[in-house]
């Protein structure tokens, strides 16, 4: 019955290469564990992605419950933490995970650095892969004030006072941020859009390009 | 596919172990991993989504609505009060409810929401002792039974007396038509 | 179909012409598993197996963490709260602690904001394009590697001054961070029995007789902790004295007064309120009950 489905939609759009291509592909020695135990090194780039999932999915299910809104984000990050079955275990997830995946991506970023992987020809893997990290932390910084508890409020309001010492355009990335004249009800929204919608969308894309380029170009080889 | 990995099934082919071939082996075993980390992280997430469907329902509680000798024959509108918790919201939205008294004596209290399409009904306007409802002009006994347009009749409120007062609880189904 | 085939008829494609074939074989194999023969294995299953058994690990132990160690939520925001110290989240503690000083701050601010960090982010945008040698083992390319290793260490270095920082405020001003504070109050209201069931909100509890003149030596002593409208202030641990009634005597009150509460936490007030003020603002004080 199974075998019936695939084969109807493989004989009309040939998706058998698709994955054949990633299934068969031949992963080299040195970055096995199970043959080198030093090997373990090249984990971090997976883990790194598998807690991304894990984020993106946390992230998913908690927006059912979240309310962007000055007056409600508190009660509403309340309730679904200390009311929802699991809602203390899935903001756990998140919140953890946000720490996990940063300090996964700072080990992968260390592996890749110090094996000079970064080398010809994958150079523009490299750059793809600091803008990640990036907007890895874009998503730190915006998901931060969310709960709008005292530490999201002020830790928001130090890390805007620093975009804001930027000489010349400081002011405008301050306000731009804020969108407004103080950290309140407008910032809130702006911060939840671009958590929500704008970094993740771009963090899809350049995730893309990044397994893109390292299928394309394969993993380094040994030292 | 590699030469190496052709190279290892014609060595094991002469063995013709019974049972399953290493591949097989090690894609259930992949197969086994990856239903592990889905289940493992969903699982919450899906708890966490369908929690509530499984939240305890908090029984109907009993609001004191009115005096009993205020009941008469014709249907009254009273206001009240219920205390209303959803999710982080606390509200206290006030309801109505029609009440009245049939021949046999006994206390009713009807919804004032049309079972056509959610309008709110009220008492008699066209003098003709019936429910009307503005909307699509659906008409209702006193009973609340459906008799033009509306294809239900209207739902009724638990109702117990009390030391003289009436209280009204959830809503339920009519069970007088 | 358009064109009469019949329906059992495998579908052939037709390549777009625009695109032009590649000359030469066909680029199946990639580039470095040939290059590198040996124990190569392949993606599916082998060697996704061995991924996903450290994922597993991993998953398993994260989500221990996450039933050890609810993630932390204080007290809403309050702008005018100034007991708060503001700690931005430790990826950024580096940062923060680098602005704390002099030669990066003040007039060089802009070299402190844009300036190193801009210069650090940038050259580790563009390693590859700095770093052009062939050659890959990090101890035969010592600037580099020495570049790097000195920023980890001032990372760390930086990092850790900050947190130390933090800790020593909190110790010094005698604080515990909101998230611990409200954990706390919800273990003891569990324990004390009353656990899940709502307080109710102080600010539903009306204050008694406003207009008394006991107002006016509240306004002038109470009130930078205790709130203008006299709700409490959580995170300095100054209670409400809406309903102070309800839980404390005059007497208590008077003792309180007098001689502080919480290692000073509640100051004492023997000093600057005469016997009589406090007589006066203690009565008032135990006259604060709920409402029934």
């Amino acid at each position: 019955m199974l075998k019936g489905v695939y084969n109807w939609i493989d004989e009309r759009l040939d998706i058998t290469p698709m994955w054949r291509d990633v299934a068969d592909h031949e992963v080299p020695e040195h970055v096995n564990p199970a043959h080198h135990f030093s090997a373990f090194v090249y984990c971090f780039g997976g883990l790194t992605f598998f807690i991304t999932v894990i984020q993106i999915l946390s992230g998913m299910f908690l927006t059912m419950y979240f309310v962007p809104d000055i007056i409600n984000a508190y009660k509403s990050v309340d309730y679904l933490q200390h009311k929802v079955a699991f809602g203390g275990i899935v903001r756990g997830m998140h919140h953890w995970g946000a720490s996990l995946v940063i300090v996964m991506m700072f080990l992968h970023t260390l592996r890749v650095f110090f094996t000079g992987s970064y080398k010809a020809p994958r150079e523009m893997n490299w750059v793809v892969g600091m803008l990640i990290f990036f907007i890895m932390l874009g998503l730190g910084f915006t998901g931060y004030l969310l709960p709008w508890d005292n530490k999201a409020y002020f830790a928001t309001k130090v890390g805007i006072q620093i975009a804001e010492s930027v000489p010349y355009i400081g002011v405008y990335i301050k306000e731009l941020m804020q969108g407004g004249e103080i950290v309140g009800a407008e910032t809130l929204t702006r911060f939840f859009a671009i958590h929500v919608f704008f970094l993740p969308g771009a963090l899809l894309a350049l995730l893309a390009a990044h397994f893109f380029m390292i299928r394309k170009q394969g993993i380094s080889g040994p030292l | 596919m590699s030469n190496h990995e052709h190279h290892e099934n014609t060595a094991h082919k002469p063995v013709k172990r019974s049972g399953m071939s290493r591949r097989q082996f090690l894609s259930y075993t992949l197969g086994g991993a990856g239903a592990f980390m889905a289940a493992g992280m969903s699982l919450p997430m899906i708890r966490f989504a369908v929690d509530p469907i499984l939240k305890k329902k908090a029984g109907g509680t009993w609001i004191k609505v009115v005096e009993e000798n205020k009941i008469t024959n014709d249907p009254q509108e009273f206001k009240f009060n219920i205390h209303q918790v959803d999710g982080w919201y606390v509200s206290d939205p006030e309801l109505s409810a029609w009440i009245s008294k049939d021949s046999s004596g006994n206390f009713f209290a009807l919804s004032p929401v049309c079972k056509h399409l959610g309008c709110t009904i009220s008492w008699n306007t066209e003098k003709n002792n019936e429910y009307v409802c503005p909307c699509h002009n659906a008409h209702y006994t006193k009973d609340g039974k459906n008799l033009t347009v509306a294809p239900k009749p209207l739902d009724e409120y638990e109702l117990k007396i009390d030391k003289g007062w009436v209280y009204l609880g959830p809503i339920k189904a009519n069970t007088r038509v | 179909m358009a064109h009469g085939h019949k329906s059992n008829e495998k579908v052939v494609f037709v390549g777009d012409s625009r695109v032009r074939k590649r000359s030469g074989a066909p680029n199946t194999v990639p580039p470095d598993y040939s290059s590198y023969p040996g124990k190569s294995e392949a993606f599916i299953p082998n060697f996704l197996l061995k991924e996903w058994m450290v994922g597993v690990v991993v998953l398993v132990g994260f989500l221990v963490l996450t039933i050890a160690e609810p993630a932390p939520l204080g007290y809403p925001a309050d702008p005018t709260n100034a007991a708060f110290i503001p700690m931005p989240d430790w990826y950024f503690l580096f940062l923060y602690q680098f602005l704390k000083y002099p030669y990066v701050a003040g007039d060089y601010i802009v070299l402190g904001t844009v300036g190193i960090p801009g210069v650090a982010f940038g050259a580790l945008l563009l390693a590859p394009f700095l770093d052009t040698g062939k050659e890959r083992r990090f101890y035969r390319r010592p600037v580099t590697t020495a570049l790097m290793v000195l920023s980890l260490i001032s990372l760390f270095y930086l990092t850790k001054v900050s947190w130390d920082h933090y800790q020593h405020e909190l110790a010094k001003t005698n604080t515990i961070p909101e998230h611990h504070l409200r954990e706390e109050k919800a273990r003891e209201a569990a324990m004390s029995g009353k656990g899940g069931e709502e307080q109710q909100p102080v600010a539903s509890i009306p204050i008694v007789d406003e207009d008394d003149p006991a107002m006016e030596i509240l306004k002038a002593r109470c009130i930078a902790c205790h709130n203008p409208d006299l709700k409490g202030n959580e995170s300095m641990k100054a209670p409400a004295l809406r309903g102070v009634g309800d839980t404390h005597t005059k007497e208590e009150l008077v003792e309180i007064v007098t001689n502080g509460k919480g290692g000073g936490a509640m100051p004492s007030f023997k000093e600057m309120l005469s016997a009589e003020e406090i007589d006066q603002v203690t009565t008032w004080l135990a006259k604060q009950k709920k409402a029934e």
